[in-house]
C-alpha cells in the first residue's frame, strides 16, 4: 500500500481539531460535572467538599422523586402507548404501495421541528378558549371533557407526553420502515404461500426479524426519556404544583436559579448513572433471546 | 368487490391517512391561524379567515423581532455545519482511510461513546466553562458545543461512507503525485460529497432547532435564537395569537422547505447504522 498514507503527524493533525473539541466540550465537562456532585457550592463562593452528602440527599428529596417517576411515565408511555402505534403504522406502510411516499413524508414532519417550537404549537392547541382541542370538543358537542389541560395538576403530564408523542413518532417510524423493507422479500412470498394472514405475518415474521432495531428504538426512547427537558421547559417548567417536573427541569433549577451547582450536579451524575443503567438492563434483556439470523 | 377492496389495502389506506391527518393538522391550522384578526381567532377557531392577514407576517418580523432572530438562527446553523464538516470529514478521514489501524479504532469507539453522553447533564460545566472563557452572549460559544456534540454522529456516518471507497481511487492519484493532504482535498472530499450533503442538511437542522444552549449561553434578545425568541414569545404575546402563529411559522416554514425538497437524503441520513442494529 502506500506509503503517503503512513505519515503519523499527519494522522495527528487531522485528527487534532476534532480531538481538540472533543475534550475541551464534552470530556472535561462530563469529568467536572461528577466532581461538582461532591462539592456544596453556590458557584461564586469557596467550594465545600461534603463526599456523598448531595446524593444521600437526592435519595430522601421529595421532589426529585417525583421528577424521577415523571421520567418514568415519559419510559412508559412511550413503550406501552407510543410503540404498538407505531409499530402498527410502519407495517401498514410497509404494506401500501400507493402513496407510501407521501405518507412517510407526512408523519415524520413533526420530527424536524425544534422541540421549543412544538411546544409553544401545542400550548397554543392545549389552550382552554381558542385552543384547537377544546374548540374540537365544543364543536362535537363534548364540552363536559373540555379542560385546562397544562394547568390542571391531573392532565398536564400526559398533554406533554402527547405532544412529545407528536413530534417523534414520525422518526420512530420512519426507522421502524426502513427495517421492515428491508426484509427479503422471498420470506413474505412464502409465508403469502403458506396463507398467513397480516396479523401473523406482523406476530411471527416481521416482529422477530426488525427485533435488532426495536431494541435500537427503545434504547433511543429510554435515553430521550431520560433525558426529557425542553418540551417541559417550554410547556409547563414544571408546574402545575411540580407535577410534570422531570429530573433535567430540576438540575437546571437547583443549579441556574437557587444557584446550588453541587446539588444541581449530583442530579447531572443521577440521570447520567440512571440512563446507563436502563441502557445496561435493556442490553442484557435483549441479548438474553437468540439474534435471528436471515 | 370486497376482497378487492381488501387486496388493495383499504383499511390500511384509511388508517394511515387518519393519522396523516392527525399529525399534520396541527399544523394546517397553525397556518389557517396566522393569516387571521386576533379578534377571528377568539371567536371562530375552526373557520376560514374573511382576509388573509399579511399583515401578522410583517409586525412579527419587524416588532417581534423575528428577522433578528432569524438571522442569528441562519448565521449559527450555517457556520456550524460547515465547521462540523470541516473537523469531522478530516477526522473520519484520518479513522477510515490512513494505516494506523489499532488507533484509528480506538479513536473512533471514543467517538461512538459520544453518541450516549446526555448533553443536558453537561449544562452546568458547560456554563461554567464558557463563562471562564469570556464566551457568554457569544455566538462562538454555541458554535463550538453544537459542533462537539455533533461530532459523534457525523463522524460515524461519514468514516463508514469513506471506508467504502476503493483503494485504486487513491492508488492512482498517488502516482500522480498527489500527498495526504491532497488526497483529502481532491480525492476523498469530492467523492465524499453526498455523504457530506446528508450529514450537513442533518445537522443543519438539528443546530436550527437547538434551544437549551442557545437559552443558557445568550441571554441578550439581539443574540437570541429563533427557537428562544419563540419560548419567550409565548409570554410576551399571551393574547396576541395572531402574531404568535405567525411568529412561530417563521421557524416552522425554512425547515419544512428544506425538508420537503431534501427528504430523501434527510431520511437516509437518520436511518443510517440504525437499521442493521
Amino acid at each position: 500500500m502506500n506509503k503517503v498514507l503512513t505519515r503519523l503527524f499527519l494522522f495527528l493533525m487531522f485528527l487534532l481539531p476534532a480531538i481538540l473539541l472533543y475534550i475541551v466540550f464534552m470530556g472535561i465537562p462530563i469529568v467536572e460535572s461528577l466532581y461538582y456532585g461532591f462539592f456544596q457550592w453556590d458557584g461564586i463562593s469557596q467550594k465545600k467538599f461534603i463526599g456523598l452528602h448531595n446524593f444521600m440527599e437526592l435519595l430522601s428529596d421529595e421532589t426529585f422523586r417525583k421528577a424521577f417517576l415523571n421520567n418514568i411515565y415519559f419510559i412508559l408511555f412511550s413503550t406501552f402507548i407510543g410503540l404498538p402505534i407505531i409499530i402498527c403504522i410502519s407495517f401498514m406502510l410497509s404494506r401500501v404501495r400507493r402513496f407510501r411516499q407521501f405518507y412517510r413524508t407526512g408523519v415524520f414532519l413533526p420530527t424536524i421541528l425544534s422541540t421549543a417550537v412544538v411546544g409553544v404549537l401545542w400550548l397554543f392547541i392545549y389552550h382552554p378558549d381558542v385552543g384547537l382541542l377544546n374548540t374540537v370538543l365544543r364543536l362535537l358537542n363534548l364540552d363536559s371533557l373540555t379542560q385546562y389541560w397544562l394547568s390542571d395538576p391531573n392532565w398536564a403530564m400526559i398533554s406533554i407526553l402527547i405532544a412529545n408523542a407528536w413530534q417523534w413518532n414520525g422518526f420512530y417510524i420512519v426507522l421502524i420502515l426502513a427495517a421492515i423493507l428491508n426484509i427479503p422479500r422471498e420470506i413474505d412470498e412464502a409465508a403469502d404461500i403458506d396463507g398467513a394472514s397480516a396479523l401473523h405475518k406482523l406476530r411471527f415474521i416481521t416482529l422477530p426479524l426488525i427485533r435488532p432495531v426495536l431494541v435500537v428504538i427503545f434504547m433511543l426512547s429510554v435515553s430521550g426519556s431520560m433525558k426529557a427537558l425542553d418540551i417541559v421547559l417550554v410547556m409547563t417548567e414544571g408546574g402545575p404544583f411540580g407535577t410534570t417536573e422531570v429530573m433535567a427541569t430540576y438540575m437546571l433549577k437547583k443549579a441556574f436559579q437557587e444557584y446550588q451547582y453541587g446539588y444541581g450536579s449530583a442530579i447531572a451524575v443521577a440521570i447520567f448513572i440512571l440512563t446507563l443503567l436502563f441502557a445496561w438492563v435493556i442490553q442484557l434483556l435483549s441479548r438474553k433471546q437468540k439474534e435471528v439470523e436471515y | 368487490m370486497f376482497s378487492s377492496l381488501l387486496r388493495k389495502n383499504l383499511v390500511a389506506h384509511l388508517v394511515l391517512s387518519a393519522y396523516l391527518l392527525i399529525t399534520l393538522y396541527p399544523l394546517v391550522w397553525l397556518s389557517i391561524s396566522s393569516f387571521k384578526t386576533p379578534r377571528e381567532i377568539t371567536e371562530d377557531p375552526w373557520g376560514l379567515p374573511a382576509q388573509l392577514q399579511w399583515q401578522n407576517y410583517v409586525e412579527a418580523w419587524q416588532t417581534a423581532k423575528v428577522s433578528t432572530y432569524f438571522l442569528n438562527s441562519l448565521y449559527i446553523s450555517v457556520v456550524t455545519s460547515l465547521l462540523i464538516l470541516l473537523v469531522g470529514s478530516a477526522a473520519a478521514y484520518a479513522i477510515a482511510r490512513m494505516n494506523f489501524p489499532r488507533m484509528s479504532t480506538m479513536v473512533y469507539q471514543l467517538f461512538l461513546l459520544g453518541l450516549v453522553v446526555p448533553g443536558g447533564a453537561l449544562l452546568i460545566p458547560l456554563y461554567r466553562l464558557v463563562q471562564q472563557m469570556g464566551l457568554i452572549d457569544n455566538h462562538l460559544s454555541l458554535i463550538l458545543i453544537n459542533t462537539t456534540f455533533a461530532l459523534p454522529v457525523t463522524i460515524f456516518i461519514l468514516a463508514a461512507f469513506m471506508r467504502s471507497i476503493p483503494r485504486e481511487l487513491e492508488e492512482a492519484a498517488v502516482m500522480d503525485g498527489l500527498g495526504a493532504v491532497g488526497l483529502f482535498f481532491r480525492v476523498i472530499l469530492p467523492v465524499s460529497s453526498p455523504a457530506l450533503a446528508t450529514v450537513f442538511i442533518l445537522n443543519f437542522i438539528n443546530i436550527w432547532n437547538e434551544f437549551i444552549m442557545a437559552m443558557l449561553m445568550l441571554s441578550k434578545e439581539s443574540l437570541r435564537t429563533l427557537p428562544v425568541g419563540m419560548s419567550v414569545f409565548k409570554d410576551a404575546f399571551q393574547t396576541n395569537y395572531s402574531l404568535l402563529s405567525a411568529a412561530i411559522m417563521f421557524s416552522v416554514v425554512p425547515v419544512v422547505i428544506v425538508y420537503l425538497i431534501l427528504q430523501r437524503k434527510i431520511i437516509e441520513g437518520v436511518t443510517a447504522g440504525s437499521v442493521k442494529g
